[in-house]
Formats: C-alpha cells, sequence, structure tokens
C-alpha cells in the first residue's frame, strides 16, 4: 500500500546542513497498524510530513497506492490527501469554524449530500464524546478535546490510511488510553495506521509492529515490537 | 458544481460576520478607496462644470456701425454659423434690445437713464456674441473681420480687449484639469495600493487556516472561493454604507452648498443624472481592488 524508497531530507539551517531524514526505505501494507518511535529530533515528524507532501523529500520516492505522492499533479495530490486523515501533533484545527464545521468540512470537499453529512457528524461526535460541543469554536476546548476533535476529523470520511502524529502528546493518562483505543477500534475495521509516537507504555500495550528512528534512520523493524530505546 | 458554490458562499458568509474586526478594519479602507472615487468623479464634475459656465462667458463681442442694417447683420451671423468646427454658437442682439438691456440693467440708477434721454437718437450698436469651442479659435474669428469689406462695417471688436483675459483663463483651466486627471491617478493609486496592502495582510494572517484546508484535501476553488466571495462581501457592505452616508449629506446640504458652488447641483449632478455611472464606477474600483488583492494573498499559500 505504502513505500519509502531511499529518502533523505536535508533541511538548510542558518547556511549548514540539517539532515533530517537518512536514507529511509520500509513498505507498509494494506491494514497494518505501524508504529513509528524514536526521540524528539529523530525524524518521526518529517517522515509523516513528507508522506503527506506537506514537505518534499530531497531525493528518494514515496509510493502510495502505486503512485509517487510527490510527482503527481496538484489537483490529484489534493485527491489522494483525501484518502488520508491525519491527526496533527498541533491538531491543525480550523479555528474560524465550530467542531461541527470542522467535520463538516471534510466530507464537503468530497461532496457529500448536506443529510449524510449531518448523520456522520453526529455519528463520529458521538464516537470521540463531542457531542455535546457541537457549536464550540476549537480554542474553547480543552486540549484532550481539541486532540478528540482532530482524531475525530481524521476518520470521519473512512479514510483508507489514517496517520496519527503524536495523537496522545497533550493528553493525561486517562485521555491517551481512549484514543489508543480508538486507533485499535479503527484499525480492526480495516483501516491502516501508522502512529508516530514517543509514548513507551502506548507502543508496549499495542504489540504490533514498531518501526525505530534515530537521528534520521530506521535502526530498527519489529513485527510484534516493543519500545526498545 | 452548484452544490459546492453553495457552500462556498456560506464559507464567505461565515469568514465575514466572524471575523468582526478584520471585516470592519477591510470594510473601512474600502470605505475610504470609495470616498477617494467619489471625490474625484465629484472633483472633475465640478471642474467640468466650471468649465462649461467659463466657458459660456466667454466671448467675442463685434459692434457693428450704426448705419449697418440687420439684414446685413444677420447674413453675417449665418455665414459665421457654417464654421462649424470653430464657432460654437452666435447671438445676435439688435440696437433696440442692447438699449433695453441697458435701461433693464439701470432702472434703479437715475442717471444713467436721464443721460440715455438726452441723447435723442439710440446710442447702441448691434451686435454679434460668438462663443468659439477653443482659445485657439477666436484669433481666427476676430481676424474673420479683419479684411474688407466686413472690416468697414465693424464699429469694434471686443476680442482684442479681452484676449489676455481669455487666454489666461484657458491656460488657468487647462492647467486644472491636467492638475486633477494627475490628482486623480495619484490618488485612485494610492487608494488602491493602501486597500490592497490590507486586504493581502488580512489574509496572510489566516495563513495557517489556508495551509489547514489544502492540507485536508481542499481543492484551490474551494479554499480561494470563500475569501473572494469574502472580498464582495467587504465591496457591498462599504458601498452601502458610504452611498447611504454620501446620499443623506447630499440631501441634506445640497440647498445650503449650492451657493458656495457657484449653483453647481450636487444632487442633480451627481445622484439623479449620473448616479448609476458613479455607482458602476465604485463597485468596479472598489471590487477589482478587493478581488485581485484576495486572489495574490491566497495564491501565496496555495503552494503546499
Amino acid at each position: 500500500m505504502l513505500s519509502f524508497k531511499n529518502i533523505t531530507k536535508v533541511f538548510q539551517c542558518k547556511g549548514r546542513e540539517v539532515r533530517a531524514l537518512n536514507e529511509v526505505s520500509f513498505e507498509v501494507k494494506e491494514g497494518e497498524f505501524v508504529s513509528f518511535v524514536g526521540k524528539s529530533g529523530a525524524g518521526k515528524t518529517t517522515l509523516a510530513k513528507i508522506l503527506i507532501a506537506e514537505y518534499r523529500p530531497t531525493s528518494g520516492r514515496v509510493v502510495f497506492q502505486g503512485e509517487d505522492i510527490h510527482s503527481l499533479h496538484p489537483a490529484d495530490l489534493q485527491k489522494l490527501r483525501r484518502k488520508i486523515g491525519v491527526v496533527y501533533q498541533d491538531y491543525k484545527l480550523l479555528c474560524d469554524k465550530t467542531v461541527q464545521e470542522n467535520l463538516e468540512y471534510i466530507l464537503q470537499i468530497l461532496g457529500a449530500s448536506d443529510e449524510s453529512i449531518e448523520t456522520d457528524v453526529l455519528k463520529v461526535l458521538g464516537i470521540v464524546g463531542l457531542e455535546e460541543k457541537l457549536d464550540m469554536f476549537p480554542l474553547e476546548l480543552s486540549g484532550g478535546e481539541q486532540q478528540r476533535l482532530a482524531i475525530a476529523r481524521a476518520l470521519i470520511h473512512r479514510p483508507e490510511l489514517i496517520i496519527a502524529d503524536e495523537p496522545t502528546g497533550n493528553l493525561d493518562p486517562y485521555n491517551t488510553y481512549e484514543v489508543v483505543n480508538l486507533l485499535t477500534k479503527i484499525h480492526q475495521m480495516g483501516t491502516t495506521v501508522l502512529l508516530f509516537t514517543h509514548n513507551k507504555e502506548i507502543i508496549n500495550s499495542l504489540k504490533k509492529r514498531v518501526l525505530t528512528l534515530e537521528e534520521g534512520k530506521i535502526i530498527r523493524d519489529d513485527p510484534k515490537g516493543k519500545f526498545l530505546l | 458544481m452548484l452544490l459546492t458554490f453553495k457552500r462556498v458562499l456560506k464559507f464567505g458568509w461565515q469568514g465575514f460576520y466572524r471575523s468582526k474586526a478584520l471585516t470592519a478594519q477591510v470594510v473601512f479602507i474600502l470605505f475610504v478607496l470609495v470616498f477617494t472615487t467619489t471625490f474625484l468623479f465629484l472633483f472633475n464634475e465640478f471642474s467640468n462644470f466650471l468649465i462649461s459656465q467659463t466657458q459660456e462667458k466667454v466671448d467675442i463681442s463685434v459692434y457693428f456701425k450704426q448705419n449697418v442694417e440687420e439684414a446685413k447683420v444677420l447674413e453675417i451671423k449665418n455665414e459665421l454659423e457654417g464654421i462649424v468646427d470653430k464657432v460654437k454658437k452666435v447671438d445676435y442682439v439688435s440696437r433696440e434690445e442692447a438699449q433695453n438691456i441697458f435701461i433693464l440693467k439701470h432702472q434703479n440708477d437715475p442717471t444713467y437713464l436721464e443721460a440715455l434721454e438726452q441723447v435723442s437718437d439710440n446710442p447702441f450698436f448691434s451686435s454679434l456674441n460668438i462663443s468659439a469651442f477653443s482659445p485657439d479659435h477666436y484669433k481666427y474669428i476676430a481676424d474673420f473681420f479683419e479684411v474688407a469689406p466686413l472690416v468697414d462695417l465693424v464699429e469694434k471688436v471686443s476680442y482684442n480687449r479681452n484676449k489676455l483675459v481669455i487666454e489666461r483663463l484657458f491656460a488657468v483651466i487647462s492647467n486644472i484639469k491636467k492638475a486633477g486627471l494627475g490628482l486623480t491617478i495619484f490618488f485612485a493609486l494610492l487608494a488602491s495600493l493602501i486597500t490592497f496592502n490590507t486586504i493581502k495582510l488580512s489574509i496572510f494572517s489566516l495563513k495557517r487556516e489556508i495551509t489547514t484546508r489544502k492540507l485536508v484535501g481542499a481543492d484551490n476553488w474551494f479554499i480561494r472561493g470563500p475569501f473572494l466571495a469574502q472580498a464582495v462581501l467587504y465591496v457591498l457592505t462599504s458601498l452601502i454604507v458610504f452611498d447611504v452616508l454620501f446620499i443623506s449629506l447630499v440631501l441634506f446640504l445640497n440647498s445650503q452648498l449650492r451657493p458656495l458652488l457657484l449653483d453647481f447641483d450636487l444632487l442633480n449632478s451627481l445622484v439623479i443624472q449620473k448616479g448609476i455611472i458613479l455607482g458602476l464606477m465604485q463597485l468596479g474600483f472598489a471590487l477589482a481592488v478587493a478581488l485581485i488583492s484576495s486572489w495574490f494573498a491566497v495564491r501565496k499559500y496555495l503552494k503546499i
């Protein structure tokens, strides 16, 4: 379903080169749940951003469903992005829209009818426990609620791939458990999930494939892995 | 397509009424732009009014000797009216009319009237008052009477006395028109640049929102559309606010301002006669500036 082929990403920072990813290669099969772990600065977020074409790699190719993401026409890239649900580390919620509108927006992009949008939004809000906060704006929500809204937005259009970049970063243990539970449920429904985290407990409880990143390289690919760093 | 269009309009409306501070800022700037446009239009109309008023007052008066018959003067009048590219208007004033005008003008001044009574015959000359299209033509018209046989029929041509005044007046009007055009262009550019940058900066502040929309898969039209709809709403609001205030002021102040503006009728000239042209000009100008600046500003963040 997804393959990274010799991906290198170099940033220019005040005249010097910073190599965030160095010849990274791996493959993800359809329906897999893969966790990417590593310390801060290991390259997890850069990898996630290259995956959704927010960054272009310096060299290498990312192939998703047979297509090289970074050589797609802009209009086709937008179509591809609609097949992916992303939970961003900084949420990236639309602050000028209410909770309900943030979710509706994704379905409106896809051209869904008003009736089906209403049904789906209420259903997903029920799943993430935000049905009482329909008319609130993101900045009126707590950190945990914003995180849950970001998750709801990532899954509302039933994407084929979900990328979650530190989805529990700002959550207390109870909410962390809830989010992980939710991702597990989504995975059980057949969705491919890529989880980027440095949370040891989560990884160890999941018992799924783990790719360990260190200084921009994959140093371990463990099919039923544990967080060993 | 219709569904997308409806949604784009809805997003535009949401952006308009939710970002109240931004809306107030942009509407104010557009208000200033519309004000400048209207002021320049008003200035242009007023200078045209002044020019036409002055042009009508500037002419050549040719006085004929008392023995010249009315039929001959009317024949010369017809001949002059035939010079269509130079002569705008020719008015004939007979000796009797000239006397009546004098009497009417001095009806409250017995000294003049007594002096007139002491002269047995009508002392006035018949005359032709000639208006030209351009000051350059007055020389041509004056020369027309310098050659025989006309030169023998003419008592005097007032052009020679007024020549300097006429030429200076036209030079002043011409300079005012040139300066007016320069000022119009300068203020129009200034107002456009300020509006353009204000809208651009406002949209730049929404960089994060635009980036997010792009990252969740929205196509360009879905991102640009609401900002363009918002720009149209800014323009309409500023136009409505400005025109309501402007028309109210004109209605209220027209009669007081008229004597100060040399009888220039603001209500009739701007609102009744040229209201549609002025409205279209305001709309076109404000819309162009708002849409172009929104387009460029949004485009900057679509390259993700």
